[in-house]
Order: C-alpha cells, then sequence, then structure tokens
C-alpha cells in the first residue's frame, strides 16, 4: 500500500514524485515505458520559456512564469546544466511590429521580467548578425535552455534518493476507488494508493476518464525537430523565432525557431499538426521539409547567416519527432478532480510544460499537503550531486578523474567524449540505464556527430558486461527492441 | 612535457603505413597514438579479399594487409600506445591525450600526421522519415557486429546505398544466412567498385535498384519494413512508385565522412570538397608540420592507395622535422572544373626542385570516353585520354610541375 502513486515519469510526475517525497509518505511511480523520460519530455526544444506569448490569465501563462524563476536553484541543486540565453522574437514586417507589441502587452500582463520591445539597433546589441529584413523584435532576458533528458531523470534520481520508488514497463489498465482507497490494475499486479496523481502525458486522458465523469480527450499533436552539428556552438546565443503568424491560444506552434542547446548543437523547429497516435513520435517527410524550406527561405534573417552564409544542410546530424499533450482548451489541467477525491491532474502539459514542470509539481503537491495534512519530512535531501560530464572537465579535472577511477581515462564515445567511467554509471545510476537509448539519453554516448556508428557495439558489450546478460538480450530501448538476432555460425537451437 | 619527433595520430592502415616510411627513413622517435586497443582500425573487421593487389601485388583479406603492417611495426619496435584517445591538438603541436594507464597526457611534437580515418553517414544526416526502432544500422557498424563481436544484426535486410561497406555487406549477410532482399541507390549509378557489384549482388542474385531511395521506416520496437520509392530527375521520391518491403534490418551504406574534429580544434581549414584538411603537394596542412593522409584527408575507394599517400606523407614529415622540407614562397591554388570533385592537393609550392605532383580526385558523374585537362590559369598545360570514369573509382595523375605558372583547375572534357 502507497500513500501517493504517481503515474507517468516525465518532467510533470519526476517534479510531483520529487516534491512529494518533502513529506513523510509512502510514493511510487508507475511508467509504463522502458525508462523515464520518454514521452513529450524527451521529444522536445529543450527551451525554458519566458512566458512573453503565453495568454494572460492562463494556466499556462502562471506557470509557465512560476516555473522559470524557479531553474536556477533547481539546476542547481540537481546539476542539470541551465542557461539563461535569452529569447529574441523578431520582426520582419510592420505587421509583426504590432504583433510584437502585443506579445509586450502579454508579457507585461504575465509578469515576465524585463521584456524589451527593441528596434533592429537595439536587437544587434544583443545578438550581432540580424539580416537585413529584420525590422526589430522582442527580448525576453528570462528565457533560458536546459538539458531536458538530465532534468527528469536527476529530479527522479533525486525522488528515487529520497526513497519514492520506481517501476517501469508498467502499464496501468483500471483504476478504482475501493474501500476509500485507489486500486489500480497494472501488468505487474495491483497497487494501491490514497492518493493519486496523473502525469500520464498524451494518455492522461484515459486515466482521467477511468476515474472522473468529467472526461475530456488530449488531441495528440507532433512536431519535428533537427539538430545541427556543435560547430556552431558559439556562433549563436539566444533562442531566436520569427513572430508567429497566430499567437498561442489561436495557433499551433510559436513559429519556426532556431534554438540553441546546452550541448552545443542548434535545434530547428518545430512545426505542430495532429496525428491520432499519441505514441507516434515518427518524424514525417512533410514536418521535416516544413522546417528545411522554411529556413532555406529565412536563413538570411538569423544572425548565423553572419557567419555561416546558407542553411548547412550537410551539418545536420539528427531528427526527431516529439509528441505533445494538446487539449481543446488549450490550457492545462492542474488539480485535484472535484469527482474524484484524492485524484489529482497534471494534464494537457505541452509547451511550456517542461518550464511549468517543476513549479505544477510544487503547486499541486502543497495543495494535496495542505488539504490532506501531509507531515513534513525533515529529512529530505534536494541535491542530487554527480561528477561534471568529463567533456567539461579541465586537465586537471580529468587527471584527478582518471586516478581515482581509470575508467575515466577510456574513451567510449569520441564525438561526446563520454567515457566508460560514465556509461557504467549510467547503468548503475539509481534508475539505472538498461538500453542502448537509456546509456545516450544520460551520458550523450551516440548522440553525436556519428550517431553512435562507432560507439553503439561497445556500449551494448559493456550494458551486456554490466548487467550480466548476454549481448544478445540488449536492446535499443526496451522489450521488442533487440539489437543482435543472433550468434554467427549457430542455428537457431542452439542459441 | 614529453617530446617526439613525429606523432602519429590514428594507428590504422595510414598511420602504421605514415610511421613506418617514416622510421624507415631515419627519424626513429615517432609514436603512434591509437584510440583502440589493437592496430589495423577498420581493416581489422574487413575479413573479405580484394586487399594489396597494388601494394603488395598479392589478393589479400583487410586483416591480413593489417597484419604486414602490425608485424612490421612490431619487429622494428616502433612506439605505439593503445588505447589512447586524442582529445585535442594545438596550433604549436602540442597534443592532449587520455588512457587508462597513463591517465593525462601532452606531448609536444615536432611534426603530426593525422591518419584518423573517416565516419559513415549516419540515418540522421539522411533524415529519413519514420519511426526510430532497433535494426538500423550503418554497414560498418554492422561489420564490426558480425566480424569482431560475432553477432548477427538481422535475418531480413534492405540496404540503402550501394558504397562498398554495404555491398560487401550483402554478400556476408547471404553467406550467413540472412536474406538481402533489396539495395536501393539513389543514383543511377553505383558508388562502389564495379568489382563489388559483380562478387557481391550479381554472383547472389541479390537485386540492385538505381534511381530508388528509402522514403520511410517502420516498426516501433524493431524494423518491421521500409518504403522504397523511385526518385524523379531531382532525386525526389515519385509518390506512385512507393512500396513497403517487409524486413527487419536496414543498412546505409550512403557515404563516408573524413573524421576531423582534431584537426578543426587545430584551427586547421577544411576543404568543403573533401571533407579534409587542405593539403599542399606535401600532404602539409596550413599549420606547417601537422600533415594529413589517408582517409581523414580524403576517402579513398582502395587501402592500397591510402598506403602509398600515408607513405608519402610521412617522408615529407621526416624532411620537415630534419629541416630539409622545400621551402617555397609561391605556392598555387587547385580548383575543381568541370566533372571534378574532392581534389588533392589543394596547393602546389613552385621551385622546391620536385618534377611532378600527383593529383587524385574524382568525377562527381560518370564519364565514358572523355579527356581530363589541367590548366594553369587558361593554358592547357596537360591531358590525358580515359575511357570511362565512375565517382565509385579515384583516379590519379602524375603531372609535371615545371609548366604550372598560376591557380590550377582540372577539368573534365567529354569527347
Amino acid at each position: 500500500m502507497f500513500d501517493a502513486i504517481v503515474i507517468g515519469a516525465g518532467i510533470s510526475g519526476a517534479s510531483i514524485a520529487r516534491e512529494l517525497a518533502r513529506y513523510k509518505l509512502k510514493i511510487l511511480v508507475l511508467e509504463k515505458a522502458s525508462d523515464i523520460c520518454v514521452g513529450t519530455s524527451r521529444g522536445n526544444s529543450a527551451t525554458v520559456h519566458s512566458g512573453h506569448d503565453t495568454l494572460p490569465g492562463s494556466k499556462k501563462a502562471y506557470f509557465n512564469v512560476l516555473g522559470n524563476a524557479m531553474y536556477e536553484v533547481l539546476c542547481q541543486e540537481l546539476s542539470v546544466p541551465f542557461m539563461r540565453n535569452g529569447t529574441i522574437v523578431f520582426a520582419t514586417t510592420e505587421k509583426d511590429m504590432e504583433t510584437i507589441y502585443n506579445l509586450k502587452e502579454r508579457a507585461d500582463a504575465n509578469k515576465v521580467p524585463d521584456v524589451q520591445v527593441l528596434d533592429r539597433k537595439g536587437l544587434i546589441k544583443i545578438e550581432a548578425g540580424f539580416g537585413n529584413d529584420v525590422l526589430g523584435g522582442l527580448y525576453a532576458p528570462t528565457g533560458g535552455i536546459v538539458c531536458p533528458y538530465t532534468l527528469v531523470t536527476h529530479t527522479c534520481y533525486n525522488a528515487a534518493k529520497n526513497g519514492v520508488e520506481f517501476l517501469l514497463n508498467t502499464e496501468v489498465s483500471h483504476i478504482k476507488k475501493v474501500n476509500g482507497m485507489w486500486l489500480i490494475n497494472t501488468n505487474h499486479g495491483n497497487f494501491t494508493a490514497k492518493y493519486v496523481f496523473n502525469c500520464a502525458g498524451t494518455h492522461a486522458d484515459i486515466i482521467n476518464n477511468m476515474v472522473s465523469s468529467k472526461s475530456f480527450k488530449i488531441i495528440p499533436r507532433k512536431g519535428e525537430h533537427i539538430v545541427l552539428d556543435k560547430r556552431f556552438a558559439n556562433l549563436v546565443k539566444a533562442t531566436i523565432s520569427q513572430t508567429p503568424t497566430d499567437l498561442p491560444g489561436g495557433g499551433h506552434t510559436k513559429g519556426m525557431g532556431m534554438m540553441p542547446s546546452v550541448d552545443g548543437t542548434l535545434i530547428l523547429g518545430c512545426p505542430a499538426y495532429e496525428v491520432e497516435d499519441p505514441d507516434d513520435s515518427s518524424t514525417q517527410e512533410n514536418g521535416l521539409n516544413q522546417i528545411i524550406n522554411y529556413f532555406v527561405q529565412y536563413w538570411n534573417c538569423f544572425p548565423i547567416s553572419k557567419d555561416i552564409p546558407q542553411f548547412p544542410k550537410k551539418d545536420i546530424i539528427n531528427c526527431f519527432g516529439g509528441v505533445r499533450a494538446h487539449l481543446d482548451t488549450d490550457d492545462f489541467i492542474i488539480g485535484e478532480v472535484e469527482d474524484a477525491p484524492g485524484f489529482f491532474n497534471a494534464v494537457g502539459i505541452e509547451s511550456p510544460g517542461l518550464t511549468a514542470g517543476p513549479a505544477i509539481g510544487r503547486y499541486l503537491v502543497t495543495e494535496a499537503a495542505n488539504k490532506y495534512g501531509f507531515e513534513k519530512n525533515f529529512n529530505f535531501y534536494p541535491h542530487y550531486i554527480c561528477k561534471k560530464p568529463f567533456r567539461e572537465m579541465n586537465d586537471s579535472e580529468r587527471i584527478e578523474a582518471i586516478h581515482e577511477n581509470p575508467d575515466y581515462g577510456k574513451l567510449i564515445c569520441r564525438c561526446e567524449q563520454v567515457t566508460l567511467a560514465e556509461i557504467k554509471a549510467a547503468i548503475h545510476a539509481p534508475i539505472g540505464a538498461s538500453s542502448i537509448d537509456a546509456v545516450k539519453m544520460r551520458t550523450r554516448a551516440g548522440m553525436g556527430r556519428c550517431q553512435g556508428g562507432f560507439c553503439s557495439p561497445e556500449v551494448l558489450r559493456i550494458l551486456a558486461d554490466e548487467l550480466g546478460v548476454t549481448p544478445l538480450e540488449i536492446t535499443q530501448r526496451g522489450e521488442g527492441s533487440n539489437v543482435l538476432v543472433g550468434r554467427i555460425g549457430c542455428s537457431e537451437k542452439e542459441e | 612535457m614529453q617530446e617526439i619527433d613525429i606523432v602519429i595520430i590514428g594507428g590504422g592502415c595510414s598511420g602504421m603505413s605514415a610511421a613506418l616510411s617514416a622510421y624507415k627513413k631515419g627519424v626513429k622517435n615517432v609514436l603512434i597514438l591509437e584510440r583502440n586497443a589493437y592496430l589495423g582500425g577498420v581493416l581489422k573487421q574487413c575479413i573479405h579479399n580484394g586487399f594489396g593487389i597494388h601494394r603488395f601485388h598479392k589478393d589479400l583479406t583487410g586483416t591480413e594487409y593489417a597484419k604486414k603492417y602490425i608485424d612490421e611495426i612490431d619487429d622494428n619496435q616502433i612506439p605505439y600506445l593503445l588505447e589512447t584517445a586524442v582529445l585535442d591538438i594545438s596550433k604549436d603541436r602540442v597534443i592532449t591525450a587520455i588512457s587508462p594507464s597513463k591517465s593525462l597526457i601532452k606531448i609536444q611534437a615536432k611534426a603530426i600526421i593525422l591518419a584518423m580515418g573517416c565516419r559513415e553517414r549516419s540515418r540522421g544526416a539522411l533524415m529519413i522519415p519514420g519511426t526510430r526502432p532497433a535494426g538500423i544500422f550503418s554497414a560498418g557498424t554492422a561489420q564490426k557486429y558480425m566480424n569482431l563481436e560475432g553477432y548477427m544484426v538481422g535475418k531480413k535486410i534492405v540496404i540503402l546505398g550501394s558504397g562498398d561497406i554495404g555491398l560487401i555487406m550483402a554478400r556476408q549477410f547471404t553467406l550467413e544466412g540472412a536474406k538481402v532482399l533489396a539495395v536501393a541507390e539513389i543514383m543511377s549509378y553505383s558508388g562502389g567498385l564495379r568489382r563489388n557489384i559483380v562478387q557481391c549482388l550479381e554472383d547472389f542474385n541479390i537485386p540492385l535498384y538505381f534511381n530508388t531511395t528509402v522514403t520511410k521506416i517502420e516498426g516501433l520496437r524493431r524494423v518491421s519494413g521500409v518504403w522504397l520509392a523511385s526518385v524523379d530527375k531531382h532525386k525526389q521520391p515519385i509518390p506512385s512508385t512507393m512500396r513497403l518491403i517487409e524486413c527487419d534490418t536496414l543498412i546505409l551504406s550512403v557515404g563516408l565522412i573524413p573524421e576531423n574534429e582534431l584537426t578543426i580544434s587545430a584551427g586547421i581549414p577544411i576543404s568543403e570538397s573533401t571533407g579534409g584538411a587542405i593539403v599542399n603537394d606535401s600532404f602539409q596542412t596550413n599549420i606547417p608540420g601537422i600533415f594529413a593522409c589517408g582517409n581523414a584527408l580524403h576517402v579513398h575507394d582502395l587501402v592500397d592507395y591510402v598506403s602509398f599517400e600515408s607513405e608519402a606523407a610521412g617522408e615529407n614529415a621526416v624532411d620537415y622535422v630534419s629541416s630539409t622540407s622545400p621551402i617555397s614562397n609561391d605556392t598555387i591554388r587547385v580548383t575543381e572544373g568541370f566533372g571534378i570533385r574532392g581534389a588533392v592537393p589543394h596547393k602546389i609550392q613552385l621551385n622546391t626542385g620536385k618534377e611532378k605532383v600527383k593529383f587524385q580526385f574524382r568525377p562527381d558523374r560518370p564519364f565514358g570516353p572523355s579527356l581530363v585537362n589541367i590548366y594553369s590559369e587558361n593554358e592547357c598545360i596537360y591531358s590525358t585520354k580515359k575511357q570511362v570514369m565512375t565517382p565509385g573509382e579515384m583516379c590519379e595523375l602524375s603531372v609535371p610541375i615545371k609548366n604550372m605558372k598560376e591557380d590550377i583547375r582540372i577539368e573534365v572534357v567529354p569527347t
């Protein structure tokens, strides 16, 4: 029996689990996938939005601005790379400039700090190189970038270190109230809890509709992103997008943009369109072409064009899709469900969900704690401390690391400079990596230029060694995704 | 800090060839840095034959070819460090590397030879739409799993690209009991050697579809199929030709890219055409004392030519270290005219006493009977006839320097 069960281990579920751990509660997180951070929290633009464009008065606006302000402390506590690089929305027409002033009004209504409308000269002072067509724009200095994988995994690790249990590969099939307790059926048995937190992302409607007559439908929306090589790392600082034709609350996306990542790559994206399948994170030709066509046409507007005159198609290293949980109200649903006391929703968490997630967690858990009188856990330890990645160490730190553990001297992924020590640490982490993708997400091994061409066989072998299984059992990302199909020279019987 | 006359980065064919030639020419204080636990590089996973016909006048496997060099390195006691990954090279030729046994080391080199080889183009770089299941491998990665680790990567296989590694793997998959359903090539010709098309596909009745590409990958956990489509003359897929091939594996053999992260870290300019360092006719980069050769300089068709080129680079490094390199203030550029790509060298030094320069390049499309002309400014100073040229095969021309005055242009003139 648990006090609280959290369904879903994305940014919302992870944040809620960690906040719950501040109280004396027995907590379980259920995740249907083979790893944490696999849904919307994995496939997104890694942006910490300032909140300048969300509809004033909406939950999105409130939690965006609140969440944004939490990031410094949070990322310091959890050893997560985060940078306030600022956000710029540029205008190329007078009509765009009108929208920019509308955005400024929204920003002010949302209490986003220090937002300015700048003319061309002012913009160039912030980021040199805007094209001749750029008239001016909006600058929101609190906009930031974060590594979403590290944020979610370290939030989960910290929760786990504070006693939260995690069950992966566990899918909820039914929930009902029995004798005042929530009974949850899963493929791995039944669990009971006093409180349930629904953070099931694109499946949150199904979970909600199991307990509440107030049903709703998630509309899965997808968008692709394109990743450019690290060689542009120092050429762009701010997150830059063109003025959207529709503002959020009326449009599908914030418009096309160029997002530097904390890891030095440049992310381009992203379109948004509705899809049927809530798990469909595949990339579609149309979506990818939309990005390419946009950037081929508007490349000159972006400051990077001063160094790289044309869209560098050769430097694309990867592309990915992400599904977001959209509701037709275009806002988050956050709170206890009226006709299901003890059941809490964090639903419809699409953009700016990554930014808002930590604030949603704090708000929802505080509400629950106040209402149900949770007892404070004074042993809660807010830090997750880990060694900095080898690629970010200086020479003396590297010497020390190798001296302590010679595995730091064995480079496995050369593109991202990931060592054997770090891969072993990922496998033995509080919620350990058990697949190639899980290692990749935790260490960046395989995320660089060669996309794992050289290191994936080595990562596979390390996984097999560390987990004590044969290489044949190692998967790309969980059950059924085995990388290898048999031994050479053996018939299937011998295997 | 340790001081070494010539440090060679990479212990594959190129690095070993360069080290041996430097050693034999008299510089004994050389050191090879190799990140793997063995010398030989990618040759170690090439268990097929076709290596050494030019270099040794013998038909060897890749492993045998590598062994000849490894034995010679050991016989001469040429020093090398294994499991040693170079992290950085500075402009003044200080190398930073790590290894589990030696920790972080810094080496001051008088000369450096860049011999890091190349990597394969990935699915991500191609932006093939679809899901991201298990079962998508670049050809070399599949080769590594099979030949070094001993595991099969799939049973029903589609190969995209007709590069040499893909062709070789098509044959090997078949021999190991897998079914290769199709090889799709977006171009109207193969990027591989003619002999590999015959020996690896035709001999095994494996269909090769030209003007065809993979437009989508299906499958949630493991690849369940790929969509093939014919392409129009702009290389755009024709929707009406789309067809689903059920398979469990997609192999990509879609091109090789010289590995030049270290070259870039040293501030050496890279050629857009080859993807390798810009070098002069001594294989010296823009930084004096730093040389580049092998597949890190430009992707070769045969390892034999990697050896020849790297041996020359090794000798030039010796000349540099012993201050006998030709010094010339008169350098002219080489540009690629019609039909030419990947020309090496990019610059030629005049008045050094050297008589000839060796050009290497590929045609950018297949050509029938044609002339390859070399112009100095606009005057044709050299012309040679070719019966046939294909992008899969490198061309080599040895051209007298004495007539070269101004910038050089290489051009194909179909006849």
